[in-house]
Formats: C-alpha cells, structure tokens, sequence
C-alpha cells in the first residue's frame, strides 16, 4: 500500500498517471516517478509526501487531489482510495480494479474505461464514461457509481457497461449510444440524442426528445437514426 | 562539398543500373569529378548500399484549406505525439500530420520533393502559408481549373487565346505550378446538389461538358507547354463501373504528343478503376485501364494505393465526399464550395477484411503491377489512400510475389474472384521502383533538376542500407521494407538532413512556380476578369493571389 499526500496547495495542474501498480515498486523508484507540473517534468517525491506500507496494490491519496490529472489511467487491477476531491480523466481508459472517490470528481470520469469500478460519494462533473473527441467509443464495460449529482454529456458514445448516479445529472445524457446502461434517479435534461441501442432509466423529470416513439414501457429511438434505445421511468 | 563514395548507383533517367561509382555534390548540385577539391570533400562510405536520387511525391494533400480542415475535425488523429520540441519541431499527427511532420516524415523515408495537388485558387495564400511551413522539401502547389467559371466561359466560347492567357494568369497569381482537374464540371453540378456522370453531362447555365472542359484544357497547356501535363482527377470518382469513364476520359487526348512528358496524367486511378454496378457486384477494373494506359504513349497514371489502417478522405471532389459520407456513415464536412471549386472530407478506416477495402488494396496493387514502370507512379494520394510513410511496403509488395501471397491470406476471399491480383506473377525490379518514385514522377512533373543523378541535378539523394547486386527483393522483401524506412542519409541540395533513418537538420526547401505570362496577351482577358472580380468575387481583382515576396524561397520557373 502506498500513501500519497500533496506537500503544497498545487499552483497549475500536475498531470500523473499513477496506477495501484505503483505500489508494488521500490520506494526509491516511487519518489523518481515522472509526473507532468505544469510544462515541467517533475518526480513525484518533489510534489507528494510518499509512505509504502508493504506491497499490497493500492494507492491512499490522502488530500486535496482536485488539480491532480488522469490518476488510474489505464490501470487493470488493485484499488486507489482518494480521500479528498480528484482531477481531470480520473479512471480514464481503465480495464480493470477499483476506484473510489470520497470527495467531488472533475470532468472526464472514467472515460472510454472498458472494465473496473468507479465510486464517487460526491459529485461529478461533466463527460463520464464518454469517448475522447473524435473517438467513434466511449465507455466499453465496468460500472461508474456517482452518488451526489452529475453534469452535462454523460455516457457519449457508450457501447457497455452501466453508469449510476444516484442524484440529478445536466442535459445529453447518452447521446449516440450504443449499448450498455445509465441510471438517473433525480432529474435530468435532454436524453438519448442519436441513440442506437442501450437503455438509460430516469427516476425524475427529464426532457424528452420528439425524435422517440412511445412503447409499453418508456421509449424507443431515436428514430433519426433508426435507433433502438430505450428511455424507461423507474 | 560531398563525395559519396563507393556506392551502388541505381538511376534510371540516366541509364544507370546498380553500377558502383562515386557522386560528387558542390554548392547544392550533383558535378563531375574534377569540379570538386576532394581533400575538402566530407566523405560518405556509401560501399554495399543504394545510392538513388531524393524521392518525388507528386500527388500529396501536403497544404492547404483541405487538409487544415481534415486536422480539426480529426482531434483524434491530432492526438498522437510524433515528435516533442526540441532541435526539431513538435509534430503531431497519427496518418494526418501538422506541416513540420510532413517535411520530417517525407525526408526520413527518402522523399525531398513533394506536390500538393490540389490548391482552391483563393485559397492560395493559405496554401503557400502552409507550404512555407514544411521544412526540407522543395514543393509546389497545383490550383484547381476543371470548376473555375472563367474557364466555363473560355471553353463555352472556344475560345482558346483568352483560356489560355487565362491559365497562365491563374498559375502567375496564384504561384501554381501546374493545372489539375478534379471531376470538371461535376463540382459545379455540386452547387446545384447533383454531379455529373458521364463526359457529356452538361454544367448548369453554361452548358459545357467534362469532355469539352477536358479537351480545351489540354489545348490550352499542351499549347502554353507548361512543364507539367494536365493532371485529372476524373469524373465518377469512387462509382462501381467508372473504369469505362476514366478510358473515355483517356481517350479524349489521343493523337496529342509532348516530346518531354505525357500530354495526360490520371490520378489515384485506383479509385477510378472499378466494373460492377454496384457495390454489391463492384469488381477491379484495373486491366482493361492497364491495357489502355500501356497501349497509348501520352498518359501516366499514379496508383492511389489504399493502405490497411486509418486515412482521412479529402478531395476537391465535394458530391463524391457526400456520398461516401453517405455509404459509410462518418463524418463529413462540405469546403470550398463558395469558391472556384469544392472539397469534403470524411474520415475512413480501410479494414483488409471488408471486401470492398480489400478490392480497393488489390487494385492499387494490380494498376502498379500491370501498368509498365515508365507510365505508373507510386501514391497513396495521402491522405485519402492511408499514410505516404507506407510508400516503402508498396514498393516491396510491387517486388515480391511471396510477399503479395503472404499479404493475400489475411485479406478479404473476395479480392480472389473481383481482382486479378492473385493471379499476377510480375514482379517489378529495383529499378522500376526507382523509377516509379523517383524519374518517372520528375519526367510527368517538368523538373529536369529532379529524380536523377546526373551532372546538374539538384544533390537531393537518398541511400539506402541495401546492394542492389546482391539483394533478393522477391524473397528478402521484409530486408528492403525496412531499408526504405531507414534511409542511411537522405540528401537535400547536398546537405544532410536525415542519418540512420533519424533527422540531423533541418533545411529549407523551394517553392516552384511556372510563369507563362510572357506567352500570352493579357489584354484578351482583361475585361472579363474585371467584369467578374466586380459582379462575382468577394475580393477585389487587385487582392487576389500570391505575390512571389510572400513565399519563403519562391523559385520561378518562366515558360517560354
């Protein structure tokens, strides 16, 4: 298990890519990590407090870590804890393992993840689990958990797996899905634009597109591109 | 002052067949022996390696409104990091690269002359901007003419004084090298929401058809003897069955000779060389074009080779680009259809397991095999074919039977019964793909300095880690893949920009361009471009075009 906490208030972003993989290294490779502060290139011992208690795999980030960027990118197994608020692409491209958020998560949460698990006890921002600019898929499997409120663009491009937020969530949620599924329990603003397949469910008030067509439980479309989405109340 | 040393010299325009001799460079320029002080030479150990001249490129989508576009709506292409600043310049780019990476990546394969072969002529300044940012390369730019309504006008009239004044004025203003046609006549049909099909369709309000706009247009260059033949794009471009088009299109200039080059070169012909009706039924139509194109002594074709991966395709060809968006569902953005001709993009993965994509690959290949190799010309038209940076897979699949056998397994089973690539046995030799990258291009371009080795040319060489004496391209294709990806030095105006396959410095190339304006009489043409410029253009006659200070190292061609 490794410690990581912020030696200072942060002035730019620090762009990390730390994975529980990390945990498993030598203490002296761990405080010679590169991270990105800013334009430079520094170690993580020069921004971060480092503690290594035995070599579990899994990472305490222990602070605030709202201007720290793509943390557990890409990671395929073990667990980060983060005791504060997270950056930017937290979870981004994950395959597998487990991350939870004890604070707030900013944009870009889990996005184009295929496997793993994402808890959120606070809030989120925009753009979970969607695909980057220009990429055809957004989030493939695993599930995102976010049990405060979330933004706008939720599960763009989504081709599998489910994402849950527990309170209310902006406007162009699911937009050109594929497949998989999201889950709104509050209320929420436009849904399913261009969606071909999946199943969004909404436990509030939401705003519905004309492009749906009414079926015994909820909606199918969006009929503009021939989709078989389903929109359905819970 | 360079003395290459020892090295097996394969140049075709010369005669030269994998002869051991040395080269001499002085002041940028390829000398004899005696010119050079050899105790001030550098010296270059070329002994057991390939000594050829820079590559040509002559038709890329290198600058310009197109490929800037192509860059914004592909964020995902952008996000790949090739090189971080430092001594060189940052790039990125996945198969789209921003300008540094295109002089870089051209020059670490060999290349150091590159042509963008389609410039919207109002456009041009964007275009010469463009080109001034891409190092090491000499380059020049090719307006578009085949929907310019100027020449709609000229043809409509047959008037061939004023569309010939008119050409050159265009290529002086624009600081153009060359007159391309892309789908003539179908552009402008674009602009009404259709395209035209077949030669004799004709253009709204003007009422000519590709097949006059064609011929008049070779007239006019034949009869200006621009250095570079009329460069055509066809009609039908991308249509199951438009092989018939592009013969037809071939046939309208037989009976017309240039002693220096062809009088006709037919682009990316790949995808313009299909039978079929559809695309359910498409199937290759690339040895009826063959047998046309070795038949005939006035045209030469570039091959248009889809490479398996990613590409994005952009075309002056708008009302193609719309239905490919169409057929396969990507993005799409319309350009340039306010202006003196049009363009789409759309972004296209060529997958070696969708038969069509997989027909498209063959073709290619079957047009660079059965083509002869002093009338085919190596292309991938990047970025619509896939990255330029495959050239060195082409020209080993060109070589090698087994390496073609090898490639044909993982295709798609329907290139065996639409395509006669499984069944051809030729196997172009070493020299034919010099040729076909290197003199052929320069010969059909008008660069007499360039793809040669000769006393004269410009010190633009490549040398490759390969002996042409003792090399078996046909068995060791994987050797000469990776050979030409790894030049041992390439050249440019006799200083060493690329070592061991990785940049060392970094130049500044040429930019060319024709002046035929001493040819013609202006004042045949005055009144109409007044007359448009007043009631048409969004910019006065007087603003319009490149003036030859703007441009880096402009280098002026005249045409007497």
């Amino acid at each position: 298990m490794l410690i990581l906490k912020p030696k200072k208030d942060f002035e730019v972003s620090v762009e990390a890519e730390i994975t529980p993989d990390l945990a498993e290294k030598s203490e002296e490779e761990i405080k010679n990590f590169e991270v990105w502060y800013g334009k430079y290139k520094v170690k993580l011992g020069e921004l971060f407090e480092i503690k290594k208690e035995g070599d579990e795999k899994k990472l305490i980030l222990d602070g605030d870590f709202s201007r720290v960027k793509w943390i557990g990118r890409g990671m395929t197994e073990g667990e980060i804890v983060v005791k504060g608020n997270v950056g930017a692409h937290c979870g981004a491209f994950m395959s597998g393992g487990k991350i939870v958020v004890e604070g707030n998560a900013d944009d870009w949460l889990g996005a184009e993840m295929s496997g793993g698990e994402i808890v959120v006890k606070g809030n989120a921002r925009n753009l979970v689990g969607c695909a980057y600019y220009g990429d055809l898929e957004g989030m493939k499997g695993g599930k995102i958990l976010i049990e405060g409120n979330a933004g706008n663009y939720i599960g763009e491009k989504m081709v599998g797996g489910e994402i849950e937020i527990k309170g209310n969530a902006g406007d162009f949620i699911g937009t050109e899905m594929k497949n998989g599924t999201i889950i709104v329990h509050g209320d929420c603003g436009f849904v399913g634009g261009d969606m071909k397949g999946g199943t969004i469910k909404i436990g509030g008030k939401f705003d519905l597109l004309p492009s749906f067509k009414k079926a015994e439980d909820g909606w199918i479309g969006d009929v503009n591109v021939g989709g078989e989405g389903k929109i359905v109340k819970i | 002052m360079l003395w290459i040393k020892n090295g097996i010299v394969i140049d075709p325009k010369n005669g030269i067949e994998g002869e051991k001799m040395d080269i001499f460079v002085k002041e940028g320029k390829i000398v004899e022996e005696s010119e050079v002080k050899k105790e001030e030479c550098k010296v270059i150990d070329a002994s057991n390696k390939l000594v050829v001249a820079g590559g040509v490129e002559m038709h890329s989508h290198i600058a310009g409104s197109k490929i800037n576009t192509g860059r914004s709506m592909r964020p995902e292409e952008m996000r790949v990091v090739r090189n971080v600043a430092g001594k060189f310049r940052a790039v990125v780019g996945r198969v789209l690269l921003t300008a540094p990476g295109i002089g870089y990546e051209y020059a670490k394969m060999g290349y150091t002359t590159a042509v963008e072969a389609a410039s919207p002529p109002i456009g041009s300044p964007h275009t010469h901007e463009e080109l001034d940012a891409i190092p090491i390369l000499d380059k020049a730019a090719l307006p578009v003419f085949g929907n310019w309504h100027f020449v709609f006008k000229f043809v409509s009239e047959k008037d061939q004084e004023k569309l010939q004044a008119f050409i050159a004025w265009a290529i002086e203003r624009t600081k153009g090298y060359g007159v391309k046609i892309v789908n003539p006549g179908g552009v402008e049909k674009w602009m009404y929401g259709s395209n035209v099909r077949t030669l004799d369709d004709e253009v709204p309000i003007y009422g000519v058809t590709p097949r006059e706009i064609i011929t008049e247009v070779v007239k006019a260059n034949e009869a200006l003897n621009l250095p570079h033949c009329v460069h055509i794009h066809c009609n039908n471009l991308g249509v199951p069955g438009n092989y018939e088009t592009t013969i037809e299109t071939m046939k309208l200039v037989s009976g017309m000779k240039n002693e220096n080059r062809p009088v006709l070169h037919v682009t990316h012909v790949q995808f313009n060389a299909y039978a079929g009706s559809s695309w359910r039924d498409v199937s290759s139509g690339a040895e009826e074009i063959a047998k046309y194109v070795n038949k005939a002594d006035n045209i030469t074709i570039d091959m248009g080779q889809p490479i398996f991966g990613h590409a994005t395709a952009m075309t002056g060809d708008a009302p193609f680009q719309f239905t490919l968006h169409k057929l396969i569902g990507a993005r799409w953005s319309n350009k340039d259809t306010e202006i003196e001709g049009g363009a789409g993009i759309v972004p296209i993965v060529y997958l070696p397991k969708n038969p069509v994509h997989a027909l498209q690959w063959a073709i290619g290949l079957e047009l660079g095999l059965l083509i002869d190799s002093d009338k085919v010309v190596i292309s991938t038209d990047w970025p619509n074919g896939g990255p330029f940076t495959e050239y060195p897979y082409i020209m080993a699949m060109l070589m090698s039977k087994r390496m073609r056998e090898k490639e044909l397994e993982r295709v798609s089973p329907y290139v065996q019964k639409a395509s006669s690539l499984p069944a051809i046995d030729t196997e172009k030799t070493l020299y034919e793909v010099i040729k076909m990258s290197r003199s052929l291009p320069a010969k059909i371009l008008g660069m007499e300095n360039k793809g040669h080795l000769g006393v004269g040319a410009d010190a633009d060489i490549a040398i490759y880690n390969i002996n042409p004496n003792e090399v078996d391209p046909s068995a060791e294709y994987d050797l000469v893949n990776k050979a030409f990806r790894k030049p041992a030095y390439t050249i440019k105006d006799g200083e060493i920009v690329v070592k061991d396959g990785e940049l060392v410095a970094e130049t500044w190339g040429r930019t060319f361009w024709v002046d035929a304006t001493k040819k013609v009489s202006m004042e045949a043409i005055e009144a109409d471009l007044d007359e448009y410029f007043q009631n048409y253009y969004t910019v006065e006659r007087i603003n319009f075009g490149v003036d030859e200070r703007w441009v880096k190292k402009p280098a002026r061609l005249e045409v007497s």
